[in-house]
């Protein structure tokens, strides 16, 4: 082998003294013989480690090897692996679906702004609530005199001109009946 | 054709994979024994750990093909088993390492005197490779083995050459200072 890439012992040694000495004393005890018979010792062990391992032989019959063995040790795997599963499945209780919650669309809020069709809303104050005019309920006003033809306040638009014109005409013709 | 059966090729590969491994512990006992002794230095604890090391590698045996250098593959793993081994025995008392060395060095033509003398000066040489940071320790511990290069001690250590090339050169200045200092201690102990 070549000699430069040796351990270095002729090549980096700090030139004699301790160092020397205290390389010596290892090399010494590195060159040291092996006692007698060590390797009967170490063969013998090592033909006896694979043995040590096996605690109960498989018979004849169940070879590991043969085909109807192993397709027992599947099926018996899978048995396990399905009825454990099966098992549990049926322990469970089911979960019930999700409801989902479907929101009405929002309407515009009376008298605020649109969503415009916005999925998300932030949650604000409600606004002024515009009290609604009583239409069904029309106030009458006292009459200015005996003569005097009522005033119907806040009453209903009449709904066409032809109406409004009988409305009219039956005013005149109360203004002109004599007072009794 | 004749497909053949899994079973029988199943015997086959585990018999290849025996033979494989039955090869790297012949090949390679004797390097990883040594690496584990190293670090652990007791006999009876570097066996277990290259025992383990084998058994790890009997399991992953499957995966013996993919590895490119076996030699270095086998000795990062007896290199992590016996540094978890030797973080484990810190909790035990530190075994006699004077009696220990002086038991397993060669002692040829020594009287018991300068055997002695000998383990005592390597034990304390060891004291002070142990007072090394941990990163320079394990690099200055895989270069006493000639048969690691730079290259392969980087990939034990899993970090680039360069890393290996520089915590080398800082570890031994660090046992030249540690050991120049014990030396000084000893001397002004002795006046």
């Amino acid at each position: 082998m070549n000699d430069q890439v040796r351990n270095g012992n002729s090549n980096d040694a700090v030139a004699g003294g301790a160092p020397g000495e205290a390389e010596a004393t290892l090399r010494l005890i590195a060159s040291l013989p092996p006692p007698q018979g060590l390797e009967e010792r170490l063969h013998a062990s090592l033909a006896e480690a694979p043995r040590r391992g096996r605690v109960l032989a498989w018979p004849a019959a169940l070879n590991p090897g043969s085909a109807w063995m192993r397709s027992a040790a599947a099926a018996a795997i899978v048995s396990v692996v399905v009825g454990g599963g099966w098992g549990v499945y049926s322990r469970i209780p089911h979960a019930q679906q999700a409801r989902s919650v479907i929101l009405a669309p929002r309407g515009p809020a009376q008298g605020g702004f649109a969503t415009a069709g916005a999925m998300r809303m932030p949650q604000t104050l409600n606004g002024p609530v515009v009290a609604h005019p009583q239409a069904a309920q029309p106030v009458e006003d006292k009459p200015a005199g005996k003569g005097a033809a009522p005033i119907v306040r806040n009453a209903p638009k009449p709904p066409n001109r032809a109406s409004s014109a009988s409305a009219e005409v039956t005013r005149i013709h109360v203004a002109l009946q004599p007072a009794k | 054709m004749e497909i053949p059966d899994s079973s029988l090729v199943d015997g086959l590969r585990q018999t290849a994979d025996e033979e494989t491994l039955a090869a790297l512990v012949s090949q390679y006992a004797s390097t990883l024994y040594r690496v584990a002794f190293s670090v652990l230095r007791n006999a009876a604890d570097a066996e277990d750990a290259v025992q383990e090391a084998f058994l790890r590698v009997l399991r992953h045996r499957q995966t013996l093909d993919e590895v490119r250098d076996r030699r270095v593959w086998l000795i990062r793993i007896v290199w992590n088993i016996v540094l978890d081994r030797k973080r484990r025995l810190k909790t035990r008392p530190e075994t006699d390492d004077v009696a220990e060395l002086a038991r397993v060095l060669p002692s040829d033509d020594l009287s018991a005197e300068q055997i002695t003398s000998a383990a005592q000066h390597h034990a304390h040489v060891l004291a002070c490779v142990e007072r090394l940071p941990v990163k320079e320790r394990e690099v200055l511990m895989l270069s006493a083995f000639e048969e690691l290069n730079s290259v392969e001690i980087a990939s034990v250590l899993e970090i680039s050459e360069s890393s290996v090339r520089s915590r080398l050169f800082r570890a031994r200045n660090l046992m030249a200072g540690l050991l120049d200092y014990s030396r000084s201690g000893q001397r002004r102990s002795l006046r």
